[in-house]
């Protein structure tokens, strides 16, 4: 009998579990005891294990994927089971479709369907193979990632290369992964071809290298390659956190046009006086602190759902989000301006470009991007106009913050060249309401419009 | 000119030879000469020889082993047979802690010329303290060599080896291999101590083993012919030195070995194989080294459990089959 895998619950108020990361995929032999998956549940990730010996047939619930607790996540069969044996299930997210495979530029052929293609691939993403077979498919000039391997969980031994050698690269290995019961039928091939390791020029000179030849000619070399990437354990986080932000929280938006020619002359001002002192504010810094002040108007902005309450934060910690360099995997982080209403402009700058440097170069500890209460988005230096942005839980709202633009302005009923700063207030419509997010950026312009106050 | 003759009269013929041209070799052991041996190894020689090159002993391993040893250092060559390799455990301090080292410990001065030989593994229905295989145990230790004959020609050359070798080498034989027959050449030779031979060439997988469990891959190969897996057997003939160069080239040919060694799996001959396969071989591998060994128990008394736990036919197939990913 195939063993459901379900959804365990890991804690007494644990209703949903996230997949955060597989440790197998199809194919994979498995042991009571060997860790299936990395689970997020409402209060940690941990570790969902194996109780029983088998192989992994099917994984049913993609890394990412929230679902109730009893659900089935995968399929084990037990020892000397057929696979197959399990109604098909049209969702595997796991198991590369058929799709991909023909369109990889080396399979003119079509994938035999007995064998997962994702087999090939370890967790890791390396090609299982075997050295001799990575050996012989170099000496050959056969691509093995359009290898199906007939060896345990996909692997490619030395008959598949050997295989796809003799028919040209035609044909794949025509050994099912599981022909167990009658070993004479794959033998018969295997023990004739490999009676001697052939010499590789010789086989160069055989219809192999023409066919590799003719895919050379049509293929055209292309600025980007088809790859696929493990994902890094922070792309997971986001991915995990933000399909949750989305799917969960209801989010609308509001936007609102700021006028920035005061700020940006405070701005100015500000730093002609702090030059030499090392210290240099930027719009950014004087955001920070015109958010956290706009709170003391606004205090649901600065609350959380917390289920069956409304919780509102007596400190008011502003969440910078950070974008991390390429060079180090990408990905962003929000770092917490702790206090940021109580802290003056000058400090909450030096914070911020301390987080951020830490960020890009170090990475930030639990602790540095733990308890916001809000969250500040700027691509104002991309020169983006406006955009929306998801929200960053357990905060109930994320201002996205577009460039200070050059614009005309009408001003004491003359037409100006003046700065305009278009600001977007994602919410959760759970906490706040339409007209409460109209009312906080009402006042944050209140506040940007007329900049003394941010510095008192 | 080469004769049919039986394992133990190969020995034989091995130790008076070298008697017969070297008045420094010697024989001693329990019962080795008024009673002929106690498996008949060395029938006569008392007769030609005379007591005091034949030499029996009480049931005192440690003495008598301590004594060849100290021969040996004066300058004599003695052969020391063990009824038994599992009697020989009582002498470990002398065949470990002495033999091996002296030379090492006085600075050269005391070469030790010595041969061990005895009946090794499973003898048929001994129980688990007189069935032991020394091979992995004993391999352990650096300063001596030890080869394992699988047939007569194999042990008349080892032994003969084994005599003439200046350091201490241990011979282990089997019980359930003496009566075998086989052609061996009436004269003297030598079968270079450290030098694998090929037993059967085959294309599909390389198995390496050492002494009786020869036999067993043999008998295996047989029936693995009929699946169509031709399997080449390599007998090691010695396990210290141990010839990889014969192995690495045989698996570089068929890209996949198993190791029978009847010994416990545990840190074994079999590991050390397998640990230089995968060393010397890495690309040349289709799978890694499947390994056959006695089951991780003491050896049991039953004549059914005796033949399971031992490295057999069934595991050795079941062995290549999974290595040549026929399973």
């Amino acid at each position: 009998m195939p063993i459901d895998i379900t959804m365990p619950r890991l804690s007494d108020t644990m209703e949903k579990g996230t997949i955060i990361k597989w440790h197998v995929a199809a194919g994979d032999e498995v042991t009571a005891g060997d860790v299936l998956a990395d689970v997020e549940t409402d209060k940690a990730t941990m570790e969902m294990q194996s109780f029983d010996d088998g192989t992994v047939e099917q994984i049913s619930v993609a890394e990412g994927e929230a679902v109730d607790v009893g659900t089935v996540v995968a399929i084990l069969l037990e020892e000397d089971e057929e696979p197959g044996s399990q109604p098909e299930t049209p969702s595997s997210p796991a198991a590369a479709p058929s799709q991909p495979v023909e369109a990889a530029p080396a399979a003119a052929d079509p994938a035999p369907a007995a064998a997962p293609a994702a087999a090939v691939q370890t967790r890791s993403g390396h090609l299982r193979i075997t050295p001799v077979a990575r050996r012989l498919a170099e000496e050959h000039g056969v691509d093995p990632s359009t290898l199906v391997g007939s060896g345990p969980a996909g692997r490619i031994v030395k008959r598949d290369v050997l295989a796809a050698v003799g028919a040209g690269a035609e044909t794949r290995s025509s050994v099912p992964p599981s022909a167990a019961p009658a070993p004479m039928t794959p033998t018969s091939a295997t023990t004739s071809a490999p009676a001697s390791v052939p010499a590789p020029q010789v086989i160069q000179a055989t219809p192999v290298s023409e066919d590799q030849s003719q895919l050379q000619v049509i293929a055209v070399p292309g600025a980007l390659q088809s790859f696929e990437q493990p994902l890094t354990g922070m792309r997971q986080t986001i991915a995990a956190r933000l399909v949750e932000s989305s799917q969960t929280i209801p989010h609308y938006q509001v936007s609102m046009a700021l006028d920035v020619e005061p700020l940006l002359a405070l701005r100015k001002s500000l730093n002609e006086q702090l030059a030499g002192t090392g210290s240099k504010i930027s719009v950014n810094d004087l955001l920070v602190r015109a958010c956290a002040l706009a709170m003391y108007a606004n205090p649901l902005m600065n609350a959380s759902w917390g289920g069956e309450s409304i919780v509102y934060h007596g400190a008011v910690n502003i969440g910078v989000a950070v974008a991390l360099p390429d060079e180090r995997g990408g990905g962003l982080v929000v770092a917490t301006i702790r206090d940021a209403d109580r802290k003056s402009i000058r400090v909450i700058s030096a914070e911020t470009r301390a987080l951020s440097e830490k960020a890009r170069t170090r990475g930030l500890t639990v602790e540095e991007m733990a308890d916001s209460t809000f969250t500040i988005s700027n691509l104002g230096m991309f020169g983006i106009t406006d955009f929306t942005a998801i929200i960053n839980p357990p905060n109930s709202a994320i201002l996205a913050v577009g460039s200070a633009l050059e614009k005309p302005v009408v001003r004491n009923g003359e037409l100006v060249v003046g700065h305009e700063m278009t600001v977007t207030l994602s919410n959760d419509h759970r906490v706040v309401d339409g007209a409460t997010a109209a009312k906080y950026l009402v006042s944050l312009r209140e506040i940007i419009e007329n900049p003394a106050q941010i510095l008192v | 000119m080469s004769r049919t003759i039986e394992f133990r009269d190969a020995l034989r013929e091995a130790m008076s030879d070298e008697m017969r041209k070297d008045p420094k070799v010697f024989l001693i052991g329990e019962e080795v000469a008024q009673y002929d041996g106690a498996y008949k190894v060395s029938r006569g020689m008392l007769d030609e020889f005379g007591p005091s090159r034949i030499i029996d002993t009480p049931i005192s391993e440690t003495g008598f082993a301590g004594l060849g040893i100290g021969a040996a250092m004066m300058g004599l060559r003695p052969i020391v047979e063990f009824m038994s390799w599992s009697f020989s455990l009582v002498a470990a301090d002398q065949i470990l802690n002495n033999a091996p080292k002296m030379l090492y410990m006085s600075g050269g001065q005391f070469q030790v010329p010595i041969v061990f030989r005895g009946n090794d593994g499973a003898g048929g229905q001994l129980g688990s303290t007189h069935s032991w295989c020394v091979e992995s145990l004993y391999a352990n230790v650096p300063g001596l060599k030890i080869v394992i004959p699988s047939d007569p020609y194999d042990a008349k050359g080892l032994l003969t080896a084994a005599i003439r070798d200046p350091d201490p080498v241990f011979c282990l034989e089997s019980e359930r291999m003496l009566s075998m027959t086989g052609e061996v050449p009436e004269e003297a030779y030598e079968l270079p101590i450290g030098k694998a031979v090929i037993r059967r060439p085959g294309t599909d997988c390389t198995v390496v083993s050492f002494g009786r469990p020869v036999h067993f891959c043999m008998a295996a190969a047989e029936i693995l012919a009929k699946e169509g897996i031709d399997i080449e057997v390599i007998d090691g003939r010695s396990v210290k030195p141990l010839d990889i160069d014969t192995i690495a080239e045989s698996v570089r040919r068929t890209n996949s070995c198993v190791v029978v060694d009847q010994s416990w799996s545990f840190a074994s001959v079999g590991s050390e194989v397998a640990a230089e396969v995968h060393r010397v071989c890495f690309d040349d591998l289709d799978n890694h080294v499947h390994r056959v060994h006695s089951d991780d128990v003491p050896a049991p008394y039953a004549h059914n459990l005796e033949a399971e736990m031992l490295p057999n036919e069934r595991k050795i197939c079941e062995a290549v089959r999974s290595v040549t990913y026929n399973a």
